[in-house]
């Protein structure tokens, strides 16, 4: 049983029930009128995500098959760039994360790495925010960066 | 006839052509950059026009926001990956062609089905716009409620492996709307104090995370498997005697996209996911559906490019603006002398007839520059698929930091990818999530406003009007119909299990 349950997919189904949970009773313990359609809406996740939990726990056998793999670094770069692009503007969190991007979808000779690393992130960067003046996030009050 | 001959005359310079051409062709490669969508591409062209004269600055913008429309099914059909939300259903089947190696099939319906659906509601646009913007009056909030409660039944439609994990995606993209301050009352929900929060969140960002950002992660697990890698995109066109045998599906998707844009507040993701519910339940080759069927394709692709003509009714004839898209071109307009409202067709005849001739030169231009746009993706997929990989973060990292300025959507976006990969890997379908993100604040407002109106008696709605009793109806039998099928299905699966159990037990 517990086995089942570490499965990552009953997991991820008791995950989206509880988060349900938590944002129901933050529905219903709020105003009623501007509540009305969240608490029908989470209700309906709570139960579903409920039922998609036992479905998946009679389904599944053992704690399935997990290997080892990079991914997660790609995903927590991906998140800490998203994070830091509101104190360190647009450009500087780019650059580290496209050339990872391009590292882990192995691009690994030294100048296409640099050369698409600066392509894709400063020139992309330059293009918007100072050709075409759509204003990026920066980090200087000036706007130049 | 003397103002049609003057406004083709107007429409037929060579500036406004040239604009024409530079919009349309630059309106496609916006639209198939995953999350630069029509805004973006409004944006940078709006300044440019400052110095035009009404009609080429008008054509450039029309050039871009059709164009923009039609990319968005380019990497759609490609990568999975929709450049705008309002190709997100074109994904459902022009996806799966692709993985069948029916790219060219599927590129080429997705470009003649857009031409059509540009075409036709430009032709509903000329005769009709008067009747239709009197009969979308009639659209009031309980009309609409029930309107979009039929369009929410293709949520069930579209999660073929699941459907309650269809609706549970379903309900966490309604949630996702739902965050942010209350429509009717603006009261904060599910901010948990956070002032960032308050503004509520876009559907950019989450389309961008659920299927741009998710996409790559999925790719990062087969990067090493050569069969995995990008198709080459080619474009074929039907031929005439295939599209004739697609005509009802042609007509009966831009008729819904003509209808659904000439509704305020709609807009063309609603009216792709509307038309798309519809071919599920009329279609003659529904079974296929999602299963790479270009049925699909002309369903999503026609009506998405008739809301372009349609969504100018409301706009020109009412003065209202049917989303933001439209309100930055009823923006342009002011600024170049339009003056959009009821007195519009009586004291500027000639320039709104060329406004319209525009249109349908643009949906020309459009299926004229499909080949060479679609090369130019080409060329770009050629390219390592690393580098792709990148483009298209930078891409959905400047179409999520625009949408609004906030650098929260982000955040949001990163986060909706990491979870929608989650969800892929356990088989959640992502097109409901879109679904109930669309269609779900419309939903909540019009059925808020009703029951204000109806002072809190739900059952008043269904007998408000002949429109809702229709649209009730068809509800009603779409959800008995839905029921009896999956029983029928369950019944003839579980007999066909039986018969093979007996047949090897012999």
């Amino acid at each position: 049983m517990v086995a089942r349950l570490a499965h990552p997919r009953v997991l991820l189904a008791l995950g989206l029930f509880l988060i349900g949970v938590v944002l129901a009773f933050h529905a219903w313990s709020g105003p009623a009128d501007a509540m009305l359609v969240p608490r029908i809406v989470l209700t309906l996740w709570c139960v579903i995500a409920l039922a998609i939990t036992l479905v998946e726990l009679s389904r599944v056998s053992g704690m399935g098959s997990g290997s080892l793999s990079t991914l997660p670094v790609l995903m927590a770069a991906l998140l800490i760039a998203a994070i830091a692009v509101a104190s360190l503007g647009f450009l500087i969190p780019s650059l580290p994360l496209v050339a990872l991007t391009l590292w882990m979808f192995r691009l690994r000779r030294p100048l296409p790495l640099a050369v698409g690393t600066l392509v894709i992130a400063g020139g992309l960067w330059f293009l918007f925010h100072h050709v075409l003046l759509i204003r990026l996030p920066t980090l200087l009050n000036s706007g130049a960066l | 006839m003397d103002i049609i001959l003057a406004a083709v005359s107007d429409a037929f310079t060579w500036q406004a052509l040239l604009a024409i051409v530079i919009g349309t062709w630059a309106g496609i490669i916006i639209g198939g950059l995953p999350g630069l969508g029509s805004v973006v591409g409004l944006t940078i062209f709006l300044p440019f026009t400052f110095g035009m004269d009404t009609i080429t600055s008008m054509a450039l913008l029309i050039g871009v926001y059709c164009g923009s429309v039609y990319g968005g099914s380019i990497t759609a059909i490609l990568i999975n990956t929709p450049g705008t939300p309002q190709s997100a259903a074109t994904t459902f089947d022009g996806y799966p062609m692709t993985q069948q190696g029916r790219v060219d099939e599927a590129l080429g319906w997705a470009t003649f089905a857009s031409f059509f659906g540009g075409v036709f509601s430009c032709v509903i646009l000329i005769f009709c716009a008067p009747q239709l913007a009197k009969f979308a009056v009639n659209f009031g909030s309980i009309e609409v409620f029930a309107l979009i409660c039929l369009a929410m039944m293709c949520i069930v439609g579209v999660s073929k492996g699941s459907v309650m994990k269809g609706l549970v995606c379903g309900m966490v993209g309604f949630f996702l709307s739902m965050v942010g301050s209350d429509p009717i009352t603006g009261a904060d929900r599910f901010t948990f104090g956070s002032y960032a929060l308050s503004s509520g969140l876009t559907l950019i960002p989450v389309v961008v995370g659920a299927f741009a950002l998710s996409e790559i992660f999925m790719r990062f697990a087969t990067r090493d498997d050569p069969s995995a890698k990008i198709p080459e995109a080619t474009l074929r066109f039907p031929k005439l005697s295939e599209w004739f045998k697609r005509l009802v599906e042609l007509v009966r998707g831009s008729l819904i996209g003509s209808f659904i844009g000439a509704l305020p507040g709609t807009g063309a993701a609603a009216a792709a996911f509307i038309s798309y519910a519809t071919a599920q339940k009329l279609s003659p080759r529904r079974d296929r559906l999602g299963k790479g069927e270009p049925d699909g394709i002309i369903a999503s692709e026609s009506s998405n490019n008739a809301v372009t003509g349609s969504s100018f009714i409301p706009t020109l004839a009412l003065g209202i603006p049917g989303d933001v898209v439209t309100a930055m071109m009823m923006g342009a307009m002011v600024i170049h002398g339009i003056t959009p409202g009821v007195r519009l067709m009586v004291d500027q005849a000639q320039t709104v007839y060329s406004l319209f001739i525009v249109l349908i030169i643009v949906n020309v231009a459009m299926l004229i520059l499909s080949k060479p746009s679609i090369g130019l993706f080409r060329y770009l997929f050629r390219l390592h698929q690393g580098y792709i990989m990148a483009a298209i973060v930078i891409f959905s990292f400047i179409g999520a930091a625009t949408v609004r300025g906030n650098p929260l959507d982000l955040v949001v976006a990163a986060m909706t990818g990491i979870l929608a990969y989650a969800l892929r890997r356990a088989d959640y379908p992502m097109a409901p999530l879109v679904i109930g993100m669309v269609l779900g604040p419309e939903l909540e407002s019009s059925l808020r406003r009703g029951l204000l109106i109806k002072r809190g008696d739900f059952l008043e709605f269904f007998t408000h009007s002949g429109i809702s009793m229709t649209l009730f109806s068809l509800l009603a039998l779409f959800i008995v119909w839905t029921v009896w099928s999956s029983i029928a299905q369950q019944r003839q699966a579980s007999t066909a299990s039986r018969h093979a159990e007996s047949n090897s037990a012999k």
